[in-house]
Formats: C-alpha cells, sequence, structure tokens
C-alpha cells in the first residue's frame, strides 16, 4: 500500500521542517510563537481525534488540558516530583476522567453531547476553586532546570514541543490507518449503518475519547511549563482554550491530520502578532481574531481550508476521469426457483409487539425462518414491516414477544452483537458512507471478521467481485446509481459474513434491468448458503423470488404460506390490494 | 436555621428566576423553531445592558422602561444576523451537521461580541443607580428588594406578552407550526425562513430586555454573558429544549437552586447546584420537563 | 392549468425524475401510480417547491413556477396534503385549520371555509381543542384534507392518504374525496399507492417508474391495460 508509507514520510517531512524551523528562528519571541504553533497544532490534532475521525464535536476538550497542567504542577510543588514523570501521571488522570466523562455522555444523542460538554470545564474551574487552587506558580528549580523541565534555552521548549506534535501525529496516523480509525469514519458519516455492520458505537467513541485524551493532558502539561508558569482555572479551563483549539482545528479542516497542522501554522502566528503588536490597546484582540474565523470559516468553507483545496483540486483534475460505467450486468442463467430450505430453524420470532406514540406498530407477531430459504415480508406502507426489521436488527426493543436467532435468546441486544452472532442488514433507504470509497464502505463490514486491514481490504474486494461491482471499488457513493448504491450496501453486508440477511425493500427504485440483476444477485448470495429475509412493497417481484411468503397488515400477521396461495388468499387480496380489487377480479 | 431564612432565600430565588426565565424564553424560542443552539445568548443580553445604561445616562430613563425600549432596535439587530449569518450556514444539508455548525457559528459570534466590546468599552463595572435598588418590600418577616421585584414583574408582563402572542395571534401559530414541521408550514403558504428571522429577532430581543431589567441590579461589564450563558442553558434544557413554558418554569428552578446553594456553598461556588442539576437532568431525562423529544442512543 | 414539461430532478443524490411531462387540465382528476421509489412523492415535493428542479419546467396557470419559493406557489392556490399527513402535532385541530388558510386570499373567507370543513369532517368539531399530535392516523388524514381545504385552492395535490390506515378508513377517506370533487370541482392530482382505487376515481392517470412516466391514458384504458394489472395486481 503506497499510500501508507506516502504518509508516514509526509509526517516525517513535517517534523523535519519543524527541526529546521526550530534552529533557524533566532529571536527569543520568534521562538515562543514555534512552541506555540506546534503545541496548539498538537492540541487539535487531540481534539481531532474524537471530534474529527468520530464526528462527535466536544466543547470541552481543554478538560484534559487543564488536567495535564494542574496535575503536574501539583507534583511538582506537594511532590517534588519531576514534570517528566508528573506528565505520565497526568495522562492516566486524564483518561481516566475520559471514561468517567465518556460513559454518561457517549449516551447523549446529537446536540445534548455537545451541550454536556460545555458543562465540565465549568465544574472543573468550580471544584479548582473550592480546593483553593486558584493560582498555582511553579516553583523556580535552579538546581536541576531540565529535570523539571525549565530550560533556560527557548529552543529546548521548541523542541520539546515538537516532540509533543510529532508524537500526536504518529498516534493519529495509526488510528487513521487501523480499523478503529475505519470504524470511527463509519460512525460519523452513519453510525446506524456502522452499528449494522458490527462496529460497537459505544466502545469505539469510547476509545477514541481516550486516545483524544492523551494528548491533550500532555499540551497541556508542556504549555504550563513552556509559556504560563502559573496554573489559573480560567487559564486552562477557560473559553480561549477550546476557542483556539476549534479555530485551529476547524479552519484547517477537521478529520485529517492535516487540517490542525495547517490552522496552527495559520492562526497562531496572525494571532500571538496582533497580540504583541495592539494587544495592549486593544485587549481581547484574539478572541475578536479567533470568533471572527470561526464565523468566517462557517460561512464560506465549513468543512476547513484543507479539504475546500483537496477538493477545488480533484474537481479540476478530475473532469472526465468518471470511467465510462460498465454495461449493467447481464444476470446469469435463471436458477431453479424449487426451495432448497432445510427444515432447521434459524430464527424464531415469538409474540413480537411494538408501539409508538398513536401507533401500534406490531402486534403479536410470529414466525420462523428456515436456513436457506429465501422469506419474503410483505404488506401495504406503514404495515410494520421495517419495524420488525428493526426489531430483528436491534434497533428496536419490543414490548413484548421474543427473537431467537440459532437457539440462542437475542432480544434487545444492540445491533452490532446481532451482527456479530451473523444477522445482516440492508436498509429501505440505502445507507452509505459517503466520504468513504466504495471499497472502504465495504471494509467496514469485513472489519466485522477480521481486524488486519490488508485482510479486510481483500475480504471486501471479494465480496464487491461477487456483487460484480469490483471495477467501482475506488469510487464514491455519491457517483454511483441506484443499482450499484443497492449491490454495494449488499456486498458491505455480505462482507460481515452473515448466515442470515435481513434486506429492507432491495429493489425499490430499480428499473426493470436492474431489478433482474438485483434479484438474480440474491440468488446468489441465497446459493452461498445465507439464509435471506426480504421486505418489499410490490407482490410481483417477490413471486419470482421468495420461497415462502409473510403479509403483514397494521402489524399484524395476516397470512404466511407459498405465494400462490398467499396472492389467492381473499383476506390479504382485500387488506392490501383493495376491496374493489376483489370485486374486478370476481367481475372478470 | 429558622422557617423565615428559608422563605427569604426561597422569596429571592424566584425573583432572580423570573429575569432568568425571560432570558431562557428567548433561547428556547430560537431553538424551538430554528433548531439552533445561541451561544451568543448572553452577549446580546450584555449589549442590552449596555443600552439601558445608554438611556439611563443620555436621557434619564428609568431602566425599567430603558430595558422595554431595547426591544426594537434589538429585533431589528436580530433579525440582520439571523439573515446575514444563520440563514447562511447550513452544514451541508445533514440536521446534525448545521446544529454543529450553528453553534460553532454562534460561539464565534459571542468571541467576538464580548471581546469587541471589551476593547472599545471600558471593562470598568458600570451601574445604574436608581432609587428603589436599595430598598425592599416587606412582606411579613421577608424582606423583596423593590429593583428585584420590579424586574420580576416585568419579566412576568413580558413573557405573558409572549405567551399570548404564540396562542393568540396568527403569526405566532405560524410561528409554532415552522417549529413543529417547517415543510409542511411552508405547505400552508407559510415563508419559513422569514419564521427563523421572526423567531431570532424575537428571541434576541427579549434576552436584551432581561439585561435592561437585570442592570437595575447588577454591575454592568463586558464579560457579565460569562456569568449567565450557562444558566440559560441549563434552565432551557430542563425545560425542555424547545418548550417556551418549559423554559420559563426552568429559569425560576433554575433561580432557586442558585439561592438555595447558597445555603450551603459561598457566593463563588453558587453555580454548583446549576451544574449537579444540569447533569442531572442530561443523565435522567434529556427531554427535560416539558419536552417533545426524548433522545437515547 | 398545471403543465410539466420535461422535469428532471435529483434528490439526495439520485436522479429522481428523468423527462417527466405531464398535463392537468382545470377541473380534472388526474392520478399517478408506481412502485414504491418511483418518484412519486418527489413530483409532487418538486411542485409545491420543497424539491429543486434542475431541467425542465413546471407551468401553472401559464405562470412558470420556476424559482418561486414555496410559500409562494401555495399562496397562488395549491395546496398540498403531504406523504404522512405530517399535521402539526403541538398545535390544536382547531390551530391546525386555521393555518390552512393562512395565506392572505384564503383569509378573507376564512370562516366559511371552516364551517364546510367542518360539515365535511364532524368529529374534527368535535376534537377540535385537542392537539393534533394525539389523533388517530384516519383523524389526522381527515385533519390534513381539511387543512388543505381551507386554503380555497384551486389545485388539490394528495400524497398518499391512505397510507398506513385501515380499510373503512381508507373507503371513508377515498368517498370524501370523490364527495370534494363532484362538489366543488376541484383540481385534484393524487399520488397512491392503492391503484384501484385511484383508477376508479380519477378522470387519467400516469403510471411512474423509475422516475419516468411509463404509461399514461384515460381512466378504463388504464384499468384494463395488462401492464398495469401485472406490476400492481399481482396476476
Amino acid at each position: 500500500m503506497a499510500s501508507r508509507t506516502r504518509g508516514w514520510l509526509a509526517i516525517a517531512a513535517v517534523v523535519a521542517t519543524g527541526l529546521l524551523l526550530t534552529f533557524a528562528v533566532q529571536e527569543r519571541y520568534h521562538h515562543r510563537v514555534l512552541t506555540l504553533v506546534f503545541l496548539w497544532a498538537a492540541m487539535g490534532l487531540a481534539w481531532n481525534i474524537i471530534s474529527g475521525y468520530a464526528g462527535q464535536i466536544s466543547f470541552g476538550h481543554q478538560v484534559f488540558f487543564g488536567i495535564g497542567a494542574y496535575v503536574t504542577v501539583l507534583l511538582v510543588v506537594k511532590a517534588g516530583l519531576t514534570p517528566w514523570v508528573g506528565m505520565v501521571v497526568a495522562v492516566g488522570v486524564a483518561v481516566l476522567a475520559a471514561v468517567l466523562i465518556g460513559i454518561p455522555t457517549f449516551r447523549l444523542a446529537g446536540i445534548y453531547f455537545g451541550l454536556a460538554t460545555l458543562a465540565y470545564p465549568l465544574i472543573f474551574r468550580i471544584v479548582m476553586d473550592w480546593l483553593g487552587y486558584q493560582e498555582v506558580a511553579i516553583p523556580m528549580k535552579r538546581e536541576q532546570p531540565g529535570w523539571f523541565m525549565q530550560f533556560n534555552e527557548p529552543r529546548s521548549f521548541d523542541l520539546l514541543a515538537l516532540g509533543v506534535l510529532a508524537a500526536t501525529l504518529a498516534l493519529s496516523r495509526v488510528i487513521e490507518t487501523s480499523r478503529l480509525g475505519y470504524r470511527l469514519r463509519a460512525i460519523r458519516e452513519n453510525e446506524q449503518a456502522a452499528e449494522a455492520m458490527g462496529v460497537d458505537s459505544f466502545r469505539c467513541k469510547m476509545a477514541a475519547y481516550m486516545l483524544s485524551a492523551a494528548p491533550a493532558a500532555v499540551v497541556g502539561a508542556v504549555y504550563i511549563h513552556a509559556i504560563l508558569f502559573i496554573v489559573t482555572p480560567e487559564a486552562v479551563f477557560g473559553l480561549l482554550v477550546i476557542s483556539q483549539t476549534l479555530v485551529v482545528s476547524l479552519v484547517g479542516g477537521a478529520g485529517t491530520l492535516w487540517g490542525p497542522l495547517i490552522g496552527a501554522a495559520l492562526m497562531v502566528p496572525v494571532s500571538e502578532i496582533l497580540d504583541t503588536t495592539v494587544g495592549d490597546r486593544l485587549p481581547g484582540i484574539q478572541g475578536v481574531v479567533y470568533g471572527a474565523a470561526l464565523m468566517l470559516i462557517m460561512l464560506y468553507a465549513p468543512e476547513g481550508l484543507y479539504w475546500r483545496v483537496r477538493q477545488a483540486v480533484r474537481s479540476r483534475a478530475g473532469r472526465g476521469g468518471e470511467a465510462a460505467r460498465s454495461v449493467i450486468v447481464a444476470p446469469p442463467a435463471d436458477e431453479a426457483v424449487a426451495s432448497v430450505a432445510t427444515q432447521t430453524v434459524l430464527l424464531q420470532v415469538r409474540g413480537v409487539s411494538k408501539a409508538f406514540i398513536g401507533l401500534q406498530a406490531l402486534s403479536d407477531v410470529s414466525f420462523d425462518v428456515r436456513e436457506r430459504e429465501i422469506l419474503g415480508v410483505i404488506g401495504p406502507n406503514g404495515a410494520g414491516k421495517t419495524t420488525l426489521f428493526n426489531v430483528l436488527n436491534g434497533f428496536l426493543i419490543p414490548d413484548r414477544g421474543e427473537v431467537r436467532f440459532l437457539g440462542q435468546p437475542v432480544t434487545g441486544l444492540r445491533p452490532s452483537m446481532l451482527c456479530a452472532r451473523g444477522v445482516g442488514r440492508t436498509f429501505q433507504v440505502v445507507r452509505t458512507f459517503p466520504h468513504l470509497t466504495v471499497l472502504e464502505n465495504v471494509m467496514v463490514g469485513a472489519f466485522a471478521r477480521d481486524a488486519a486491514v490488508s485482510r479486510a481490504g481483500a475480504a471486501a474486494m471479494a465480496a464487491l467481485a461477487r456483487v460484480a461491482l469490483a471495477d467501482r471499488a475506488e469510487a464514491f457513493p455519491g457517483g454511483l446509481t441506484t443499482l450499484e448504491l443497492r449491490l454495494m450496501e449488499l456486498a458491505r453486508c455480505l462482507a460481515t459474513a452473515p448466515r442470515l440477511v435481513l434486506l429492507d425493500e432491495p429493489l425499490a427504485g430499480l428499473s426493470a434491468d436492474g431489478i433482474d440483476v438485483m434479484i438474480a444477485m440474491i440468488r446468489r448470495v441465497r446459493a452461498g448458503g445465507v439464509t435471506v429475509v426480504i421486505i418489499e412493497h410490490t407482490m410481483q417481484a417477490l413471486l419470482r423470488l421468495a420461497d415462502r411468503l409473510i403479509v403483514l397488515d397494521q402489524g399484524r400477521r395476516l397470512a404466511e404460506g407459498a405465494p400462490g396461495q398467499v396472492t389467492q388468499d381473499p383476506g390479504v387480496i382485500e387488506a392490501y390490494l383493495g376491496k374493489r380489487w376483489l370485486a374486478r377480479l370476481a367481475a372478470r | 436555621m429558622a422557617l423565615a431564612e428559608l422563605v427569604q432565600y426561597v422569596a429571592t430565588g424566584l425573583l432572580v428566576g423570573g429575569v432568568y426565565a425571560l432570558m431562557s424564553i428567548g433561547l428556547a424560542l430560537i431553538f424551538g423553531v430554528m433548531r439552533v443552539v445561541n451561544f451568543a445568548q448572553g452577549d446580546f443580553m450584555m449589549l442590552g445592558m449596555y443600552l439601558t445604561y445608554f438611556y439611563a445616562i443620555s436621557g434619564s430613563i428609568d431602566p425599567l422602561l430603558g430595558a422595554l425600549l431595547t426591544i426594537p432596535p434589538f429585533f431589528v439587530l436580530g433579525w440582520i444576523v439571523h439573515r446575514g449569518l444563520l440563514a447562511r450556514v447550513t452544514g451541508g444539508g445533514d440536521p446534525q451537521r448545521q446544529m454543529d455548525a450553528q453553534l460553532v457559528l454562534t460561539l464565534g459570534l459571542s468571541l467576538v461580541i464580548t471581546n469587541a466590546t471589551t476593547m472599545i468599552l471600558t471593562p470598568t463595572p458600570l451601574g445604574i443607580r436608581t432609587g428603589y435598588a436599595t430598598q425592599a418590600f416587606a412582606l411579613g418577616p421577608v424582606l423583596l428588594n423593590q429593583a428585584r421585584s420590579y424586574a420580576f414583574a416585568m419579566a412576568l408582563v413580558l413573557a405573558a406578552a409572549v405567551y399570548v402572542f404564540l396562542t393568540r395571534t396568527d403569526l405566532g401559530k405560524a410561528l409554532r407550526a415552522s417549529a413543529d414541521d417547517p415543510e409542511a408550514a411552508s405547505y400552508q403558504g407559510i415563508d419559513v425562513r422569514a419564521m427563523h428571522g421572526l423567531a431570532f429577532g424575537i428571541g434576541i430581543a427579549l434576552v436584551a430586555a432581561a439585561g435592561g431589567l437585570l442592570a437595575t441590579y447588577y454591575p454592568i461589564e463586558p464579560t457579565v454573558a460569562g456569568n449567565f450563558i450557562v444558566l440559560m442553558f441549563v434552565a432551557v434544557v430542563l425545560g425542555g429544549l424547545g418548550s417556551i413554558p418549559g423554559a420559563f418554569v426552568g429559569g425560576l428552578v433554575i433561580g432557586l437552586v442558585q439561592s438555595l446553594t447558597l445555603l450551603v456553598l459561598p457566593f463563588q461556588l453558587q453555580n454548583t447546584g446549576v451544574f449537579i442539576v444540569f447533569l442531572l437532568v442530561l443523565y435522567l431525562r434529556p427531554q427535560g420537563l416539558f419536552g417533545r423529544r426524548a433522545r437515547t442512543v | 392549468m398545471l403543465t410539466i414539461a420535461s422535469l428532471g430532478v435529483s434528490y439526495e443524490g439520485l436522479r429522481a425524475l428523468v423527462d417527466v411531462s405531464l398535463e392537468v387540465g382545470a377541473g380534472e382528476f388526474v392520478t399517478i401510480v408506481g412502485p414504491n421509489g418511483a418518484g412519486k412523492t418527489t413530483l409532487l415535493k418538486a411542485i409545491s417547491g420543497t424539491v429543486p428542479s434542475e431541467t425542465g419546467r413546471i407551468t401553472y396557470l401559464a405562470q412558470d413556477l420556476g424559482a418561486r419559493r414555496p410559500s409562494e406557489r401555495a399562496a397562488l392556490g395549491i395546496a398540498h396534503v403531504p406523504e404522512g399527513r405530517r399535521v402539526f402535532p403541538s398545535l390544536t385541530v382547531m390551530e391546525n385549520l386555521e393555518l390552512g388558510a393562512y395565506r392572505r386570499a384564503a383569509h378573507a373567507s376564512r370562516k366559511l371555509a371552516l364551517d364546510e370543513v367542518l360539515a365535511l369532517f364532524p368529529i374534527l368539531r368535535e376534537r377540535h381543542r385537542q392537539l393534533a399530535g394525539s389523533l388517530s392516523g384516519g383523524e389526522q388524514q381527515m385533519l390534513a384534507l381539511g387543512r388543505g381545504l381551507m386554503a380555497r385552492p384551486d389545485l388539490l395535490l394528495l400524497d398518499e392518504p391512505s397510507q398506513g390506515l385501515g380499510p373503512r378508513i381508507v373507503e371513508q377517506i377515498f368517498e370524501t374525496i370523490d364527495r370534494i370533487r363532484r362538489e366543488r370541482r376541484l383540481t385534484i392530482l393524487l399520488v397512491e399507492q392503492r391503484v384501484v382505487e385511484a383508477l376508479e376515481l380519477c378522470d387519467r392517470g400516469y403510471v411512474l417508474e423509475t422516475g419516468r412516466v411509463v404509461l399514461a391514458g384515460r381512466r378504463e384504458a388504464l384499468l384494463a391495460d395488462a401492464r398495469v394489472q401485472r406490476a400492481y395486481l399481482g396476476a
């Protein structure tokens, strides 16, 4: 994988540039700016791990920064412990704090998460005030300055800060290229789809949060020793810290390690110079600059400069680069419709009921799914079909009833667990990870079975080959047709190596040709040993495909049996097709 | 501790809570209609305090009246800010991205307003002197500071006016409809973008008026926003994001909590109770007291 | 009254409508049927303006709807009763109905329209103070219909009024639609999944599949067409 070594080379180049600057720069003041650039870039990278890769925007990351500062300094003051060791302790405390904060807070969805993260730094400020640590100064240690991170030579602080930056870059790169990195991005793009592909989103978010807390604590510790020398709650837990972090990451671009680098290199010198030149006459100029930067970037380039430039470069180069689409795959010879189902019951549904406000979505639904059969679930819109799938898949917990898979009760397990056990799912409206390539989309599924990136890549290619989509591996979902998208989703589901797949209206939006292709693919899937449960809206398609049908109407199971049988059932015809259709049928 | 003392704390808490309630209603309206968490709400309140001070100094206008007079200019300001800034930030269509983007935008706006004000105006705290700021009504054993009492009364009047507007006028109903379902609202001929501008304008005007009322007993300085923005957020979340009556009740409760915290903790830590309430609400009942949507992962 | 020429629409990154052309004459009842994902709802949204059109033209009463915002289109006399009803849950039944007459032209005759709608749907009069969110599905559908009628529209767009409702309520709804049509001579464009009911009520119909019009014709012709029967009636 050439791009992997390229990434590391690029990082090495950045660090080398940093080294160069450290030795080229002479003035004490310029060294200070350089140190700040390195430190804020590292802080931005730390924030980026949880908020950029995973998409969980945190407005309180300065908690870990402040913990790093306070713990190291307090250990120097109270225990005479060298900050080199104190830093390690601070990291431990920060990671612990991440766990304690993360456990309750990641349960909150959407905007509530962001709001909660606002509260924690404020709480820490109050606690520090209450403990009496309104101002803790680092005691001078003239005898062993190096041992206590009190260098005389400003260059030493540059090197220290550069070291922190290099380490954080390395950490980011390792995450980016690991299974965790793919999973985090999947969570950011579409958390539900990620769960259905076996990604335990809570665990991944916690891991990312802990990994983002550690470097933030180190940055805080170094910042205090290099720049501030006195710890106050306002300085380390305050709004300016998170503002600076946000500016650096958002201006540069979140979700990439280049973003914070660009952001820091751009914004830190600007604000520092302004502060020194006009800071006396205009106190608060830094705040105005940061605020304006945040507003401008949200208005004109919310994704950040890195992505904006990359997009511009790509579209200029890539126009006309859309390779001619392969002709729609001719379906293989029609396989016999005769059922190859065994008698083994794979999935048992018993008495499942689910109500929402004002609507009984499912009422006492029971049925079995036998191994290697294709079972069709049919019914008018609003009959409860997707709700049923959401229960089977773990997205919903039924009010009553039980679901058993392979003999084990699985009611109420989260979707990632069900995926791990072998239940796969596709969605009525295709849920892609838009900023990942087709191959990377499928790899997220493959990661359910294998942690190694290269093996997952191979498994993903194999899955794509099975659905005849291998030549689109490097494309993005945005450029795919409806049929190709559905095939991609199918491949992603198959990559999780399921024993049973739940396909929710896989034919919706397809032309007649597309339907033929999809039906052939589904037959292939079953021939490969996977049991298929498929929701469809129109009878016609399922008549060709299904061994058995279950008809739902208004949340109840209306009928069950062979297709030919079910379509003749008067109750079904009336409920599904209409009483008038029955009358017409009788009149003919 | 005597019962009278407890009642005193409760009374003070409610009085103060009334003004918090007015501040929070503005925030709740903006969130309910636009799904925007306006981080700059406290800063507009601060500007409202300064305008009221200006009215008092230059026109000898009593701050209670001055607070009312902040409403028209701040409504216009709110409309302009919405048109010029918020309406242009879409975050790429995804509603979650949009909320995050607008929170960042308003955070930036807050930074600009606070720091620009610090740059331009003196950071020395200003105060408006009125005859009643140092007087108190006596209600039995309980003393009610006059300034706070008038402020409380005005806050109630304004809140009631908002309530009447939302429930009795066509425009108010259109606002509520836009909050419920913007797409369906547009099918009825409601200009949803204009509704957003209206909601933001009213929200800013309300918080500016609250600032004016606050100025009758609280010092005016550029950094005052920081003390209150958290209280507003907690009140709104406690009441249920998007619920106006909820925000009102939330404001009163926060005032109470803050006041009662002083029974056990010193003044600097008076917001501790508020934070505890915040976290409890987020973990136990994120949709708040009157909230419409429950949020669980 | 309404002419759609070569309409092309992309929705959520996919080509939802391709080269769609259709016409609705004044006083006509036209229906659009087709499978899920065919683009029927997208078509109605394009007419109302909540989804932008990429290519083609929508002309209403000889005016190009082109750049007009949704609220402006509603002001012209187009009432859209959306899929899934979309009543305003935190407002009362009465408030929902009042908002139906929000556009200025309808405002003057609001009282009259209200009386008519309540006569049509007596259950709404009974429940007029109830919050719309607490109504049953059928009641909400009636409310949504009533809300649309409050605007005294010239063109009524109905999107799958039968969705999620039991057979008896569906009967009622369709009977009411038929009655409205006959009594007020409204122009109606109906999108439905219950093909037979829709085709029986209409004057003319179009069949939409994967964003394209594949069949068009008068009512009897469509009901007799083998393709329609096979695709949707599972014959």
